[in-house]
């Protein structure tokens, strides 16, 4: 499929494109995250876009993914009232503070640190301790 | 099907007899003429210390029972029930065949725990040894306790014969036919286990009885359980039972019952866990759906996994939409791209949840631990230097396109 951007013209692959996003929508709306951090690896690397063309893209494509399942795990009775009501604040808020801090903090470090807590976490998960 | 039928007036005059029961002995009515085992022996008497708990606590029961006898307690939650879900996907010992029937109830107290009597311990700690193989329906049995099993198995359960073309809809699958009596309790202990998880939380060794028949218990009541009602019941046999007596289990702000999860939780640590990951996930350049989901699975281990991944899921969408509205505003959205694979994430985003209650906490958090390990080898590859000169390059394209899509944004107002 040929799309056109800012004057530019890319030859994407939606195959790939389209398996991969399933899968990755599968997989994301069973554990509840967006699903962003495999989203843009694979547009970038797999579909061999570049970054600018990615960052909303994608986010589209996820948007998709996060409503419907929304819906569906609302349907399913998976969705807690006052559950959300103390958390959807807090993530706006943070959307808001974040800016303010991202000027003073190095990405590198941010990623490094986040790094270091998935795995730890991934531990946790695992069972390991 | 015939035979169903025909056994369908006996199981409802099973069903009137057991029911009534119940209430027979602890009025003493005689009217339903109890079995004359039961009528020979004295029904336990139970007294309570206090009548109501703050968030969980320590409760003395006492009473007299006969002498002789094993004394269990039952004790659940009568104002809040939750949900509990299992998919059976285990080789049918007689057929050899995967039955893939879900099951699923809406009647499961929000607190349900049997205390059986102190000596009974080393055989609960035998049962912890399988680790989470252990059988619900065999430890009660082990126990003898089976006897006080009465609430759940009065849930109404309704299974659903799952294929997998109905998962790929992702639909439950066909609703089949009510169980009886008998199948509803040894399913509803299943339900049980898939509920509360540990042995812990459904079974404790507390109930002292004295050779005269006469018993005490400090049952301990855990903190961040459903307010409301509480009734315990003093059970030696299945028809011999105390009456149901009472406590009050009272929550304040800012503890708030979680109505879905059955848990109540002191409402300002998720704001603040979804307030730093939320300013973290920013900074990091994705949402913060993949922290939050296994830090609360590993903060708040009473919150179910459905219920974790159910919620965070909407709270990630604002921050999305909002996103989405600040690139659009620049024109910075390919529309052709991002729906196209769009749909394709629409259908997955489709089947997920449906996975998601198929699934025990167990393979939730396996599973989601591996992807967690992918998505750190992933960020751990983006803050390599091949990787990092390859991004410069890329970004400072990203930002002149962004300055020019600005610009353009800025000239048309």
């Amino acid at each position: 499929m040929k799309i056109e951007f800012w004057g530019q013209e890319f030859q994407v692959n939606m195959v790939v494109g389209c398996i991969g996003g399933f899968l990755i929508a599968i997989m994301s709306s069973m554990f509840g995250f967006g699903g962003g951090p495999f989203m843009v690896p694979l547009m970038t690397v797999a579909l061999r876009l570049p970054m600018y063309l990615v960052v909303g893209s994608s986010l589209l494509a996820i948007f998709f993914n996060t409503s419907v399942s929304t819906m569906r795990h609302y349907q399913f009775g998976n969705f807690d009232l006052y559950f959300f009501l103390a958390m959807f604040p807090a993530a706006i808020l943070g959307g808001y503070i974040a800016p303010q801090i991202a000027k003073r903090v190095s990405p590198l470090v941010v990623k490094r640190i986040a790094c270091l807590g998935l795995v730890l976490l991934a531990l946790n998960l695992l069972g390991v301790y | 099907m015939k035979k169903k039928a025909g056994m369908m007036p006996w199981l409802f005059a099973a069903m009137v007899v057991l029911l009534g029961v119940n209430t027979a002995i602890s009025e003493e009515t005689g009217a339903q003429a109890p079995p004359q085992a039961a009528a020979a022996m004295a029904a336990p008497t139970i007294v309570l210390d206090k009548a109501e708990l703050n968030n969980g606590g320590s409760i003395k029961v006492s009473g007299q029972a006969p002498a002789g006898k094993p004394v269990f307690l039952e004790v659940w939650a009568d104002d809040h029930a939750v949900r509990a879900n299992r998919f059976d996907k285990d080789v049918d010992k007689e057929t050899g065949k995967r039955p893939y029937i879900f099951y699923l109830t809406q009647d499961m107290p929000a607190y349900y725990k049997t205390f059986v009597p102190k000596e009974l311990q080393p055989k609960i700690d035998e049962a912890k040894k399988k680790g989470k193989k252990w059988s619900y329906s065999e430890l009660l049995k082990d126990l003898g306790a089976d006897v006080a099993y009465a609430v759940p198995a009065k849930a109404k359960i309704e299974r659903y014969q799952s294929t997998l073309m109905a998962s790929v809809v992702g639909s439950r699958g066909t609703l089949l036919d009510a169980m009886d009596d008998k199948e509803n309790k040894k399913r509803s202990m299943q339900l049980v286990k898939a509920r509360f998880q540990s042995i812990d939380k459904v079974v404790a060794a507390a109930v002292d009885v004295k050779p005269d028949g006469s018993y005490t218990a400090d049952i301990k009541i855990r903190e961040g359980l459903a307010p409301g009602k509480y009734k315990i019941v003093a059970v030696v046999d299945k028809k011999v039972k105390s009456e149901p007596a009472t406590f009050d289990n009272k929550i304040a702000f800012p503890l708030v019952y979680l109505e879905n999860a059955g848990t109540s939780l002191n409402i300002f640590y998720p704001f603040f866990l979804s307030l730093g990951v939320a300013i973290f996930g920013v900074l990091m350049g994705a949402g913060g759906g993949f922290i939050m989901n296994p830090l609360l699975l590993a903060l708040f281990p009473a919150l179910p996994h459905t219920i974790v991944a159910g919620t965070v899921t909407p709270t990630v969408l604002f921050s999305q939409g909002s996103g989405i509205y600040n690139y659009s505003k620049i024109k910075f959205i390919n529309w052709k791209l991002g729906c196209g694979i769009g749909c394709a994430m629409l259908l997955g985003g489709f089947i997920g949840p449906k996975l998601t209650e198929m699934i025990t906490l167990d393979q939730f958090k396996f599973a989601f631990g591996w992807i967690l390990l992918i998505l750190a080898a992933l960020m751990l590859w983006q803050t390599t230097p091949g990787y990092l000169a390859k991004n410069k390059k890329e970004q400072s394209i990203l930002k002149e396109f962004k300055k020019r899509a600005e610009e353009t944004a800025k000239g048309k107002n």
